[in-house]
């Protein structure tokens, strides 16, 4: 068939499994016209006159179908068809990791509808409407600013997802001191305390995303095991940002994390990155670990950080 | 003796202390208030508890004074409020009578302490608002939400004043508040 | 037909002079024509010698007694009538005995008796019997100046309080008061905090590691509100022995839930136990050398 010049094309919606009907522009519904998808001509078993009747359709109806009207076959019509679904109830999730700052909500469908999705969210706080303010795509998150501390209001959060094929809404509420969740502690070490076989020296940082430490202590959570065990110790400091370890099996090579959470609210965070460490021995011991990069020649066993490659599961850190 | 530390400690105990007897006592109002997503709407007798919402800029802004004093009335009518819930509470529930009653005096110690301190460092204490304490009358559902928001408000005052006092206890040198306080044979 | 005076109940001061007087009133001495002189003082039925005797008036007679060490009650006043027949005109109660002494060393300590649950109980030394109904009562105060009483139960030198609030500071007396007199013992103060005996962790269990010399201890702190925070000593030996090996206290000065103990002799049955006390060094009390109060040892445990 001849291919004519440009014309507008059309954006045509349907939803997965669902029988679709595309028209041929404005034309009579006996014209005689052939369809093309993707350029690829279809048999006349799927027309209804002019018509193109597409059974059942799946993702891979998706593309762009062109009408050509007879006895000229020019391009008369063109849409692009777009198979997908409505949205799924969403799921929002609010967070603030620098009290007293601010919090910012994420979210995200439940399922794909592969079709573009528009999202609005509003907050509102003591009966007034907060500005959220959208951080650019793909990133489905917006950020408010505390403009109040210390609230017994609660915040409500509408969120609602569309697409052409429809729209669907989440509200969720909850306190200001419900979601305060720091980031994980930084700068991790965890040193051999010489001459004592059972013991590790282990200092960490405040989350640099904590905006006011002074104001705002954070207390913190250690959790340390042999590699050779996997059962977890666990000590609570209520301040301070080292802590030493005395119980350590000599000449075990231990795993250590340590998790941050405001002294009076939230819940913990993340367990912070893994760092090993070996208790102090007699000889000096030759150290074999993955994350081991510069070999040390010191009689104790050296110091070292792992750089931020392995990260635990959300799932590791419960709720205190 | 640090006694602006002392008045730290003190709150985070109180803070802790409250939400196992917060949760004690909404089990006893029953449903809806002790559910987690409660939200009533803060009617006539909620509206008289002092509301630790600040905004931020002006509770960074706060100077020693006016922070304690804000903690001091707070905490004036919270007590009295909380001392009617302990005697409106039946005797049938000695257990949360016990602890209502330990509370009211920890909290009780609380309020000393701010005056005690307020006083070193030279302050006048505030005069209480004359706001009407709801009487022992039986419990509504009114009278339960008065008490759900009471609760909800201390707690956070609880909070608050956590940030409070650590940020004293860092600004305002221990000498300077030395309670004048004879401590004999300790 | 009289009266004495004082009037009853009379308490006296061991070694004190008393002079008590008979008054006959009229009735008695002019229709019934008694005279003083004829009365006749008695301590429980036993003669007053004579030499004790004042006859003031004709209605009034006076006894005298000196440095009173014994003095038998009731003292009464009787007149013999017709010379033969002794008649009781009026009698009085008095009791000897001692003003209270200062109540000495006065200490409290506060015994958790459940995770929330403390008594504060406060002994001193009541000192010498007073012989008197005396009265105790323990007066505490905050800075405040918000007053607490707490009134002995049982013994009198012993009063329990079940309302305890820590980081206050309190101030405590015993004052003891009866008719000779009041004194109050020297105040101490404290904060409560620093009296604490805790309860021994609980739920004691111990499971084997990987490695035979190494067992894995774990309890459960029964004192665990922030910002209280523990220390602990950690007792071992094995079950046929009969004296036990310290874990270093250094090793165990921090809030812990479980600890692994070493060098264990490999196959071996051990007995654990555990006890803690209030860790001042670390409640931000920095540089304090307050040891507190350890707990009882907890159950023991065997692994």
């Amino acid at each position: 068939a001849q291919r004519p010049s440009q014309q507008e094309t059309h954006i045509h919606y349907a939803q997965l499994g669902t029988d679709v009907t595309l028209l041929c522009g404005s034309v009579d519904q006996d014209a005689a016209v052939t369809w093309t998808a993707n350029s690829t001509d279809l048999d006349a078993s799927h027309l209804n006159g002019s018509r193109l009747v597409l059974r059942n359709v799946d993702l891979s109806h998706s593309g762009q179908y062109t009408c050509y009207e007879g006895p000229s076959w020019h391009v008369k019509y063109r849409v692009n068809l777009r198979v997908g679904l409505p949205p799924k109830e969403p799921i929002v999730m609010c967070r603030s990791n620098n009290y007293p700052n601010g919090f910012y909500c994420s979210w995200h469908l439940p399922s794909p509808t592969y079709i573009n999705d528009t999202f609005n969210i509003t907050v509102v706080h003591d009966s007034k409407e907060i500005v959220c303010k959208k951080e650019m795509p793909p990133k489905n998150r917006c950020y408010i600013q505390f403009l109040q501390v210390f609230s017994t209001k609660k915040y409500k959060v509408t969120l609602t997802a569309s697409n052409p094929l429809g729209s669907s809404s989440t509200t969720i509420s909850f306190d200001e001191f419900a979601i305060v969740k720091p980031d994980p502690p930084e700068n991790v070490v965890a040193k051999p305390v010489p001459n004592n076989a059972r013991r590790l020296l282990v200092s960490w940082q405040y989350p640099s995303s904590w905006p006011d430490p002074d104001s705002f202590p954070l207390k913190f959570f250690l959790r340390y095991r042999p590699l050779i065990i996997d059962q977890w110790q666990h000590v609570e400091l209520s301040d301070g940002t080292s802590h030493i370890i005395t119980d350590a099996y000599a000449g075990k090579e231990y795993i250590i994390q340590v998790a941050a959470k405001d002294n009076d609210i939230g819940t913990w965070s993340d367990w912070s990155v893994a760092v090993h460490a070996t208790p102090w021995t007699e000889e000096p011991k030759h150290l074999t670990t993955e994350a081991q990069g510069a070999e040390t020649t010191t009689a104790s066993t050296s110091a070292f950080v792992v750089p931020p490659t392995t990260r635990l599961s959300d799932s590791d850190v419960t709720d205190r | 003796r640090q006694s602006i530390q002392q008045m730290y400690d003190l709150t985070r105990y109180l803070e802790h202390q409250l939400h196992t007897l917060a949760a004690t006592y909404l089990n006893y109002l029953g449903p809806p208030f002790n559910e987690p997503d409660f939200d009533p709407p803060r009617i006539i007798g909620a509206k008289a508890v002092p509301s630790a919402t600040v905004d931020i800029q002006e509770w960074h802004s706060l100077n020693d004074n006016a922070r304690l004093a804000a903690n001091y009335q707070a905490y004036s009518y919270l007590l009295r409020y909380l001392r009617t819930m302990d005697r409106a509470t039946p005797a049938a529930l000695p257990t949360l009578h016990h602890s209502l009653a330990h509370f009211s005096a920890s909290l009780q110690g609380l309020l000393g302490s701010i005056g005690g301190i307020m006083a070193s460092l030279g302050y006048s204490l505030p005069t209480p608002e004359p706001s009407v304490v709801p009487q022992i009358d039986p419990p509504t559902f009114l009278r339960k939400m008065d008490d759900f928001w009471l609760l909800k408000e201390l707690q956070t005052w609880l909070w608050r004043s956590a940030k409070d006092f650590n940020r004293l206890r860092k600004r305002v040198p221990p000498s300077a508040v030395m309670l004048h306080l004879e401590s004999r044979g300790f | 037909c009289g009266y004495i005076l004082p009037e009853a109940p009379v308490v006296l001061p061991f070694g004190s002079n008393f002079t008590a007087f008979c008054i006959l009133n009229d009735h008695c001495s002019s229709n019934v024509k008694i005279h003083a002189n004829q009365i006749i003082w008695k301590t429980k039925n036993v003669l007053v010698p004579k030499e004790q005797y004042h006859v003031i008036n004709q209605t009034v007679s006076s006894v005298t007694f000196n440095d009173i060490s014994m003095l038998p009650s009731p003292l009464t006043c009787n007149v013999l009538v017709a010379g033969t027949i002794e008649q009781n005109i009026y009698g009085i109660e008095i009791q000897l005995g001692f003003p209270p002494e200062k109540p000495k060393n006065l200490s409290c300590i506060v015994i958790q008796t459940q995770p929330n649950r403390f008594i504060q109980t406060c002994t001193w030394e009541l000192g010498r019997d007073t012989f008197l109904n005396t009265n105790y009562s323990l007066k505490s105060k905050w800075p405040d100046g918000t007053l607490h009483h707490c009134i002995p139960q049982k013994t009198k030198n012993v009063c329990n309080s079940s309302t305890v609030v820590f980081f206050v500071y309190l101030e405590v007396w015993v004052e003891a008061k009866n008719e000779l007199g009041e004194v109050e013992s020297d105040h101490i103060a404290f904060d409560p905090l620093y009296r604490v005996k805790p309860l021994p962790p609980s739920n004691l269990s111990v499971n084997s590691g990987e490695l035979p010399t190494v067992l894995k201890l774990t309890w459960i702190n029964r004192l665990d509100k922030q910002p209280l925070v523990l220390k602990y000593k950690i007792r071992y030996k094995t079950v046929d022995s009969t004296s036990w090996t310290e874990v270093p206290p250094e090793d165990t000065d921090s809030q812990r839930t479980s600890f692994t103990i070493q060098e264990l002799k490999p196959y071996t049955k051990y007995v654990f136990q555990l006890r803690c006390a209030i860790n001042f060094a670390q409640i931000e009390y920095r540089g304090n050398e307050y040891e507190g109060y350890w707990s009882d040892w907890s159950e023991e445990v065997v692994g």
